[in-house]
């Protein structure tokens, strides 16, 4: 914004004799620079209200168990296709040409979701958006949007507190809560491509996270994709593994390994002095340079190996002659790990990346009870089982094609956050609508109790919650307005448990399905749809800045 | 973006009432994307089978290609829209998977697509159209499996029709006769019995020559280098007992690291410096032959010679066959054949490192030469396959074509299953499918039904790709598998239905279960998608 007002000519008054009106319409026709525009008023909410409900409605179909997937073509070198399902994915990839500005918000918003709790990326945005759907009714009925964000917090508030208080917590109760664990990862991967494996995969990323014990460090769980088989085939191995191969004639297989994790450079140590050369005058002493070199990787490699290491694992390359050194000493060495591979192993193995190897008792070394060659698929694969950390494990995923695989992982990672979260925010909702629902009933509630023009908006909210099932299921090709209203009927007594049921097409006891949310998430859904709708809503100019020359526009 | 924003933001504010939800959109996009992938399997549909016809593909930068393999055309096509991109990774996955099948995998993916469009268009929900191919995969796996014929690895015939079926529908196919029992023999030497489950087909090499037909492509026993042994100095090029060292380092004059120049101030010491290069090079050489090694396997060096004119001249002396520009990836696969270690110094050069084997000898075949090390003392798991050709087209597709052979072998010998070919299978499906449809309720009976007319479009092709009347041999096969022959295919040949199983026509269970599980779930992603979205 800066950019635009920040004009060549200073803000001062021309010394005309101009009658002062049209001097005003000068000054403000200069107070921006050429190319810059300024919206104002009611077309600038429209407009950000349009740019963001756009961004929902993009996302809205993605939404559920049947939700469908969008294709994400890129514009660059190569055209790659990725399909997916994952709201963070496409709101993330999209290039926003956006004629509201603020429609970006909505997507920081799903961002800082995607990061805090990994799910319900699509929710927010859809929520967000439908928020605002219903807010522009309200604007055009002449309702201040002052008002209108005002009946929102209070509508917001008063629904937090319904979950909070039919949020059921079982921490107590271990065997329960696993149970918890295992629906909320199955509600989480039904709406992605592993739903028709969900229960083997809902298992796997509850083991793993339960390995974790309560940190929700998910770096200590590697994901490995390994094109080939069938999403079933997928498993979780504890330990580590490295995409990597072993060196010729080296053991393949290590019990009790000690290993020394580095970043030195193993083809030869060399004067790092541009220009730096010798000069000789007979080719006897060129050889003796030549030894003197290979001696001196002779003793790096002596000293390494004084370290008391039997494996030995490095992120750069490892010469031929230093290699054949390792084989002789029965060391298993490994060249060329990348960068997040040896950062890994040295983690888990509770070893430290060393570079030099001067003071064999400072270097810590990491330990593990077992290496060995492993093959998936096609592939063979370095296995580390045993290791120090003990959360750490591996989960190798297998599928028809790379576009599966990515797919795979993003759902997975959902998954794994929801979950890590939810072992340290125990609270659980039942899933389907069910949240919505409640939160719909108790905030009509306080539209009937609350005086004034606020109650309308209180109104808007209740009925912005009930979009979120009723896109649910018109996703499912069901029909919403009849489920909608069976539902709100049914929710209308005490205490109930009804959503719907999207394989039956009706309204289901979600209890037995068990059909289960975190609470951390929804109610993250919940705050952050609600800030970004207030944020939107606050807008009443948008100024474009004008666009940076550049000399080689493209 | 700014083109989907504007589309999309009309119907996002109009739509005030929620009842009545536009789709136009999203049909249409749906409708492209199965178009587009139905026009990528009308392009492979007719090279499928034994008559199947090949492709010539002429690419960007001259070179021909002629093949009849499904996932190299697939490959070869620049295809760029999204979905069309999907079939070709499907036909990649299959490749992988099974390695054969690749041509069937993507005309049954474009069958049940046509099938799913006039469904749709019928007014049915894309997610139970999905659901029920789900169903119908899972069944149909049941079915095949069903069908299947327990096989022993020790049954070799059994292993060579099933290869044997593979070459047909390839341009090699008059050779079947020879190839498929070379694939067979060939993956079945690669077998540890620790792990008879595992198969590596890197532990078979092919090795391609020009020259001859495909009549003299043959097996090797130990290892054949495509390379001719370096006898410019009149070196040796037949070597019996022989000891083998696979070096990784240069027999040249020395070069370090650190940028070094020689001073020559007179003329005395460049006799000197010439007498020192050969006293350091004939140095190397005496401690080479004192290990008894008469045969040097040289890695290829990108920092230097590996050998000069003079280092060949006294290894040729020294009677030491050399063979140079080993490749540093094909190291592991050579010291693993050969059973020996590398040597990556001089200093190291010991006899327990060599390898050992009867006869090395330099063979000339056709224009060129190649080396044959045989008779190797304990070799590794590991086998060799020259193939010959007499040009470079015919070459490259026996390559690929035995290479889809190799895969069918190991298929079975993961999974020892077979199955009946010739659209045996696939009647069979369509049949039981149809049968069971009438079990079911509700939509899922409907897609189901069909679907299960879908599948038929394999013997259809067939059949058609023969020059075969299409709808009175489907319709035949129909009547005979209905009557409990469920072994009855279309027997090209004949040109007439038969019992398949005993024309030997067999593939690998595992081929058809992939094809179908793949093609069912390449469909089903495709149907939902309902939007394309540019990015970055």
């Amino acid at each position: 914004m800066i950019d635009g007002v920040e004009g060549k000519q200073p803000i001062a008054y021309p010394k005309t004799d101009a009658p002062p009106l049209q001097m005003l319409k000068d000054v403000a026709a200069r107070l921006l620079k050429d190319e810059a525009t300024e919206e104002k008023g009611d077309r600038a909410r429209m407009a950000s209200f349009i740019g963001a409900m756009a961004i929902a409605d993009l996302v809205k179909t993605t939404l559920g168990p049947k939700g469908m997937d969008k294709i994400l073509q890129s514009t660059g070198r190569g055209r790659n296709v990725t399909v997916t399902n994952d709201g963070a994915t496409i709101l993330k990839s999209l290039h926003i040409d956006n004629p509201a500005a603020k429609v970006l918000v909505v997507l920081d918003i799903s961002k800082v979701q995607d990061d805090e709790v990994g799910d319900g990326t699509t929710s927010v945005v859809v929520l967000a958006g439908e928020l605002l759907r219903e807010a522009e009714k309200l604007v055009n009925q002449k309702i201040h949007p002052m008002t209108i964000i005002a009946g929102y917090r209070m509508a917001a508030e008063c629904a937090r507190n319904a979950l909070l208080l039919k949020a059921k917590d079982n921490k107590q109760d271990p065997d329960k809560f696993k149970s918890d664990l295992m629906k909320i990862a199955m509600t989480t991967l039904s709406s992605k491509i592993l739903s028709q494996d969900k229960e083997h995969f809902a298992k796997l990323a509850v083991d793993a996270v339960l390995r974790l014990k309560g940190s929700t460090n998910l770096e200590s769980i590697q994901i490995i994709k390994k094109a080939g088989g069938s999403l079933k085939d997928s498993f979780l191995d504890e330990g580590f593994v490295l995409d990597k191969k072993i060196g010729i004639g080296q053991p393949k297989r290590i019990e009790n390994a000690k290993i020394l994790v580095a970043n030195t450079a193993m083809d030869t140590d060399k004067v790092k002095i541009y220009g730096a050369r010798v000069r000789v005058d007979s080719m006897a002493k060129v050889a003796e340079i030549e030894g003197a070199e290979k001696e001196k990787m002779k003793q790096k490699v002596q000293k390494i190996i004084a370290h008391g290491i039997n494996c030995f694992v490095n992120r750069q390359l490892i010469y031929n002659f230093p290699e054949e050194l390792f084989a002789d000493a029965g060391i298993l060495a490994i060249e060329h790990a990348d960068f997040d591979g040896i950062e890994r192993l040295a983690l888990v193995t509770g070893g430290e990346i060393a570079s030099t190897f001067d003071n064999p008792e400072s270097v810590k070394l990491g330990h593990c009870k077992l290496i060995e060659e492993i093959m998936i698929g096609e592939d063979k694969l370095i296995h580390f089982s045993g290791v120090e950390m003990g959360q750490a494990c591996t989960v190798v995923l297998r599928g028809a094609s790379s576009h599966v695989l990515d797919e795979a992982e993003r759902s997975l990672h959902d998954a794994l956050c929801v979950l890590s979260q939810t072992v340290n925010d125990s609270r659980v909702l039942l899933g389907g609508g069910w949240p919505e629902m409640v939160m719909a009933k108790e905030v009509d509630e306080l539209a009937r109790k609350t005086p004034g023009k606020k109650s309308h908006a209180i109104e808007a909210f209740s009925r912005s919650l009930q979009a979120i099932p009723t896109i649910i299921a018109d996703n499912a090709g069901l029909d919403s307005a009849e489920l909608i209203s069976q539902l709100r009927a049914e929710h209308h007594k005490d205490t109930t448990s009804a959503g719907i049921n999207i394989i039956s097409g009706g309204v289901g006891d979600m209890d037995k399905l068990g059909v289960s949310e975190s609470f951390k998430v929804k109610q993250a859904v919940l705050l952050s749809a609600t800030e970004a709708a207030e944020m939107i809503l606050r807008v009443d100019e948008i100024i474009t800045c004008a666009p940076r020359k550049r000399e080689d526009r493209m | 973006m700014a083109a989907v924003a504007a589309a999309a933001a009309p119907r996002g504010s109009s739509s005030k009432t929620e009842s009545y939800v536009d789709t136009k959109r999203r049909d249409d996009v749906r409708q492209a994307n199965i178009l587009a992938a139905r026009a990528v399997a009308d392009a492979v549909r007719t090279s499928l089978g034994p008559k199947g016809m090949d492709k010539m593909i002429a690419s960007a930068n001259g070179e021909v290609i002629i093949t009849n393999d499904g996932a190299t055309i697939l490959n070869k096509m620049e295809v760029l829209q999204p979905a069309a991109k999907m079939l070709v990774d499907l036909s990649r996955s299959q490749d992988a998977a099974a390695g054969d099948g690749t041509t069937t995998v993507v005309v049954l993916a474009g069958s049940l697509l046509r099938c799913s469009l006039s469904l749709l268009s019928a007014g049915v929900h894309p997610t139970a159209v999905s659901d029920a191919l789900h169903r119908l995969a899972l069944r149909t796996v049941d079915i095949l499996h069903g069908m299947a014929i327990p096989l022993e690895l020790s049954d070799r015939d059994a292993l060579i029709k099933s290869a044997a079926t593979s070459l047909n529908s390839k341009v090699v196919s008059q050779y079947s006769s020879l190839l498929a029992p070379l694939a067979v023999d060939a993956v079945l030497s690669v077998v540890d019995p620790a792990h008879p489950d595992l198969v590596d087909l890197r532990d078979v090499k092919i090795v391609k020559k020009l020259g001859g037909t495909v009549d003299d492509t043959e097996l090797v026993k130990g290892l054949v280098f495509d390379k001719k042994v370096s006898h410019s100095a009149g070196g040796p090029s037949r070597v019996e007992n022989a000891k083998i060292a696979v070096i990784q380092f240069q027999i040249s004059p020395p070069k370090t690291d650190i940028e070094q120049s020689i001073v020559v101030s007179d003329y005395t010491q460049m006799d000197r410096i010439l007498r020192e290069e050969r006293n350091y090079i004939l140095g190397m050489v005496k401690k080479i032959k004192a290990t008894g090694c008469n045969v040097l396997l040289i890695q290829k060096s990108i920092l230097r010679d590996a050998v000069t004119d003079l280092s060949l001249h006294y290894l040729a002396k020294a009677k030491i066959l050399v063979i140079k520009d080993v490749e540093r990836d094909e190291i592991e696969f050579v010291t693993k054949t050969l059973n020996c270690l590398p040597i990556a110094n001089i200093e190291h050069f010991r006899e327990e490192k060599l390898g050992f084997a009867n006869c090395v000898e330099e063979v000339s075949v056709g224009d060129g030469k190649i080396v044959k090390i045989t008779g190797i003392k304990d070799m590794g798991r590991t086998t060799t396959v020259l193939v010959r050709g007499s040009n470079q087209l015919v070459l490259d597709e026996a390559e690929r074509s035995l290479h889809d052979a190799l895969c069918v072998v190991r298929c079975l010998v993961n999974k020892r299953f077979l199955i009946a070919g010739g659209g045996a299978p696939e009647i069979e499906m369509s049949r039981q499918l149809g049968a069971w449809a009438k079990e079911l309720q509700g939509m899922e009976s409907y897609c189901i039904k069909e679907f299960a007319e879908a599948l038929e479009v394999i013997p259809y092709t067939l059949a058609e790709n023969a020059g075969l009347n299409p709808i009175a041999i489907v319709t035949e096969l129909r009547n005979r598998h209905a009557q409990g022959e469920i072994n009855t295919g279309i027997n090209v040949r004949k040109g007439q239905i038969t019992n398949i199983l005993e024309e030997n026509v067999v593939q690998p269970l595992l081929v058809s279960t992939s094809a179908i599980t793949l093609a069912t779930e390449c469909v089903r992603m495709i149907l939902k998608i309902d939007d394309i979205i540019t990015v970055r």
